[in-house]
């Protein structure tokens, strides 16, 4: 039996998903939160979606949507233009090739996992800072601060994530 | 069957060689605009403009729940606070009536004395209000996207201010969006006064809340407390416009606590005050009356 149009879009949007998700988790990163204290330690929600659909959906979010998503955060971001699709590509690569190790393991040592690669794209994001402009390096603690922030929220986003990929993805 | 199996492992080798190559030439453009971007920075900055025109009207729905809820929770803060605050004003406001009187007084002397010099008076400032619609960099950038742009006059090197103090200078003007550097990142640098003495310094910002004084002429009349105020030196900033206070001595160094809390920020002025400022990289259009 083939499948109507009707379907096939249907499917089709059902797919984009991931890219929808970690697109508005990147801009709602920029959202003003009126919390003091938490905009200069704002976590890596882009980041998070990256890692969590790489491990689950490999094929709905390949390399090209990451980078345009990298892009589009430095642009509009005021950053180094490509320090954010680095670090997210480099992410995307890691899991890719350790797809054996990821799969179904517990959360707790997905979670290790995702702490250690956050981190590690941290330092990069750090030293692409410093080198990219002309004042030198942000400081050090405020840098971990961040990266601290983004691996204390990952369970939250990805249980939120986890949830919308059981009730829209087709399996 | 054998076949097929063959012609399945071979395309699977092809597609992971095709992603290998993808990912490589994916990061290899990312170095590439990591260059240009230093390199050609009128370029990127053009990008930059065009992409936050565009995202501007999404970013400036998606902040509104938030600027909802921070609205509801002062409310209720000032509700609570509604009879301590209330006894707090009138006293504030039997102060401001002497001030008031005497500022009525020296303004009248003002006038007469000018009138006596013969004085050109400075051009008056125009401003624009404008919403802030995202709080973007985390902590490696501090700056943030404002809902007007060159439409509403407004132009790279302006200053940006709540009623509190200076938040900032716009970095970037699109049509209908600008970004703001905020006084706390990184690249800011700021010719200030501090104190009462006139103590002239830079005041630069790292990426944290406080930033620090730099070329202090002389660091020992400076205690906490002390009120930060630009200097006008270098044209970028009139003098006198108020930024902080000190809030640290230690051993040289010199941090100040900015009356602008960058998490804080709903609505900001962009003030023209006539100036070409150092950061303007091409010369300004005559100045239009606003009102």
């Amino acid at each position: 039996m083939g499948t109507t149009f009707l379907q096939r879009l249907d499917l089709g949007a059902r797919r984009l998903m991931p890219f929808g998700i970690t697109l508005i988790l990147m801009l709602f990163a920029m959202t003003p939160t009126y919390i003091t204290g938490l905009s200069h330690i704002t976590p890596m929600y882009a980041f998070m979606a990256v890692y969590f659909w790489s491990i689950y959906r490999p094929d709905l979010l390949g390399y090209g949507t990451v980078f345009f998503i990298g892009i589009l955060e430095d642009l509009l971001a005021g950053t180094p233009l490509g320090s954010s699709a680095l670090i997210l590509l480099v992410c995307q690569r890691l899991v890719f090739s350790q797809q054996k190790f990821f799969n179904s393991r517990p959360f707790g040592l997905i979670w290790a996992a995702f702490a250690l690669l956050t981190i590690g794209a941290s330092l990069i994001r750090w030293v692409c800072f410093g080198l990219a402009g002309t004042t030198g390096f942000t400081p050090f603690p405020t840098m971990v601060a961040g990266a601290l922030m983004t691996i204390a929220l990952y369970p939250l986003v990805a249980w939120i994530m986890a949830k919308a990929q059981m009730k829209l993805l087709p399996q | 069957m054998r076949q097929t199996t063959g012609q399945i492992s071979r395309f699977g080798t092809l597609k992971s060689l095709m992603q290998r190559f993808a990912f490589l030439a994916l990061i290899g453009i990312t170095f590439a605009l990591m260059l240009i971007g230093k390199a050609d920075t009128v370029l990127v900055d053009r990008a930059r403009i065009a992409v936050t025109d565009a995202v501007t009207p999404i970013l400036r729905v998606i902040s509104e729940p938030a600027g909802l809820i921070a609205n509801f929770i002062n409310n209720i803060h000032e509700l609570a606070n509604i009879r301590e605050e209330n006894a707090e004003l009138r006293e504030t406001n039997a102060r401001l009536l002497q001030w008031q009187a005497a500022a009525q007084k020296l303004e009248s002397e003002n006038q007469s004395l000018r009138n006596l010099l013969s004085l050109v008076p400075e051009p008056s400032a125009t401003f624009v209000t404008a919403r802030v619609v995202a709080d973007t960099g985390g902590a490696f950038a501090q700056s943030i996207i404002i809902t007007a742009g060159t439409q509403s006059g407004v132009r790279k090197g302006q200053v940006v201010m709540t009623g509190e103090g200076v938040v900032g200078r716009v970095m970037q003007a699109g049509l209908y969006s600008s970004r703001v550097l905020l006084i706390t990142d990184i690249n800011s640098r700021i010719p200030i006064l501090v104190g009462d003495s006139g103590n002239r310094a830079i005041m630069a910002g790292d990426n944290t809340l406080r930033p620090r004084l730099r070329y202090l002429s002389n660091r020992t009349g400076v205690v906490p407390g002390d009120k930060v105020v630009t200097s006008g030196d270098a044209e970028a900033f009139p003098a006198g416009l108020p930024i902080g206070q000190v809030a640290r001595v230690d051993d040289g160094v010199v941090e100040v606590e900015p009356y602008v809390v960058r998490d804080k920020l709903q609505h900001v002025r962009v003030v023209d005050f006539g100036l070409e400022g150092i950061l303007a990289d091409q010369p300004p259009p005559a100045p239009q009356a606003k009102k």
